[in-house]
């Protein structure tokens, strides 16, 4: 496994994802905190504001991109089936792919993290969860970028749907609020019929709306009710998607 | 046959008739011009519960930007008359929602969007401080005086001045000077209402005395030399403090 985790972070070295992404984010940076400073008061918060969302959306949609581009690459190049042929389980190899990954993000988000306590003034305990809860979001973000990079062979098909997962995810906190069913029993009208699909939806996809929050570094955490939704949520999601990749992947034949 | 020989000019006029109507399809439309609003409507509740995409205060701070900034045309600014203050009132009620305890549209709404020529845009601003002072005046006991501040000097109405005066008063933060407690006798003396003038520095006296209330002895020799000037004053006027 150790040796996949290094293929992976070299693979970002090689395909310049730590560039490109150290790039974006520092672009990001300069963009918010000129916004931030153009405020009548409050300049600092909103700065931080800025850089926490802006940081914490382009490196999930960088991540997304790397993973699907990664894995179909792998199956294009025959490199999977080459991994497989040595003495490594299927269980291993996308664990180690998953934890490579995961590895690759926390290398980019990490040293933003800490300048951006060192250049704002930050509420610390905010900013350790913000943290926390973005890594987890990251890690989920990547497993199923994973699990359709497994599925679908066309590297398009599994960007797109990754992306729709993300964003999905984002919206479910509003969706959840939209879902008005009059009777669940006798399901008549097209609202209801819609109401319907909203809540199997909200079934399927995890609640990322509740996840890494800009307002913690600002302001701290006034409600730890969230804390547990979303170390729950993410404990019974990521063996989800894991389970489902092992599942699918040992009936792939080579 | 004929077409294989003349192609190459059958294309060419082909595109100098496309390029005249094009030119025809500028002159028609030329006029028409976008409908720019200086304040666009404040956006609903379903729209911001879905473009905050779970991020409230992400998405706050970029619209308490756009607010700040409504009026800049790109090619200068616009007066604050030409805006529509109930949209203004509305955007700043409907980001309230999204974050109560930011400074930011307050500050804005105080000291930019008050400096208004059309002095009836005021009272907008002051329903939207009262409204966002009395969630907890403890807090926000600087907003309120604000709203004293601004109906006394821009709209010289000291009715409401008084108003918000007396919501200033209830104040019970720590850090809150004195004179927010005396804020009512000052504006009470400028409408002519020397009684409750009287009457607001006196209690705050006794309270003082009675050890209900801790004053320094500036804050206690200004009071006093409040009621002494003002007294001397009032006695030209034949004031009696008894039949207050």
């Amino acid at each position: 496994m150790k040796s996949i985790l290094k293929y992976i972070i070299k693979n970002g070295l090689k395909d310049k994802l730590y560039l490109g992404l150290f790039i974006a984010i520092f672009i990001s940076f300069g963009v918010s905190i000129f916004l931030g400073s153009t405020m009548l008061v409050e300049q600092n918060q909103s700065s931080l504001v800025f850089v926490l969302a802006t940081v914490r959306t382009i490196l999930s949609f960088g991540i997304i991109l790397f993973v699907c581009i990664n894995i179909t690459r792998s199956f294009e190049n025959k490199e999977i089936e080459f991994i497989l042929s040595k003495a490594i389980s299927r269980e291993n190899f996308i664990l180690g792919y998953l934890l490579g990954f995961f590895i690759s993000a926390l290398l980019i988000l990490l040293p933003f993290t800490l300048l951006t306590c060192i250049i704002f003034k930050v509420n610390y305990l905010g900013m350790l969860i913000w943290f926390t809860t973005t890594t987890i979001e990251i890690l989920i973000v990547i497993s199923f970028a994973l699990l359709c990079s497994l599925m679908l062979k066309n590297s398009f098909s599994a960007i797109f749907s990754a992306f729709g997962f993300y964003i999905l995810s984002r919206l479910m906190g509003m969706f959840v609020m939209a879902i008005n069913i009059s009777d669940p029993v006798n399901i008549n009208s097209t609202r209801d019929s819609l109401g319907f699909s909203l809540k199997i939806l909200s079934v399927i996809f995890p609640r990322l709306d509740l996840y890494s929050q800009s307002s913690w570094g600002v302001y701290g955490l006034s409600d730890n009710s969230f804390l547990q939704i979303i170390f729950i949520q993410s404990i019974i999601y990521l063996p989800l998607m894991i389970f489902m990749a092992f599942h699918d992947f040992k009936k792939k034949q080579f | 046959m004929f077409f294989y020989i003349y192609s190459h000019k059958i294309f060419f006029w082909l595109f100098i008739f496309v390029f005249t109507l094009q030119i025809l399809f500028w002159l028609h439309t030329e006029s028409f011009r976008h409908n720019y609003d200086i304040v666009p409507p404040a956006p609903s509740k379903q729209f911001i519960n879905g473009a905050s995409f779970g991020d409230k205060e992400f998405l706050f701070r970029v619209m308490a930007t756009n607010l700040q900034n409504f009026g800049d045309i790109f090619a200068g600014f616009k007066s604050y008359k030409d805006y529509d203050y109930r949209r203004l009132y509305d955007w700043m009620i409907t980001l309230d929602s999204l974050n109560n305890n930011s400074r930011l549209i307050p500050s804005v709404a105080s000291y930019l969007f008050s400096q208004t020529q059309k002095k009836e845009d005021i009272y907008l601003v002051l329903k939207y401080l009262d409204e966002h002072s009395s969630s907890d005046i403890d807090k926000n006991w600087w907003w309120l005086f604000q709203g004293v501040f601004i109906a006394k000097k821009d709209l010289n109405d000291l009715d409401t001045a008084l108003y918000f005066a007396n919501k200033l008063a209830q104040n019970n933060a720590t850090e809150a000077p004195l004179w927010t407690k005396q804020m009512p006798a000052f504006i009470s003396e400028k409408k002519g209402d020397n009684c409750m003038a009287f009457k607001i520095i006196k209690n705050l006296i006794d309270e003082s005395e009675s050890g209900k209330r801790q004053i320094s002895a500036e804050e206690m020799n200004f009071m006093r030399h409040f009621i002494n000037e003002r007294l001397n004053k009032l006695k030209k006027q034949k004031f009696d403090a008894n039949k207050c």
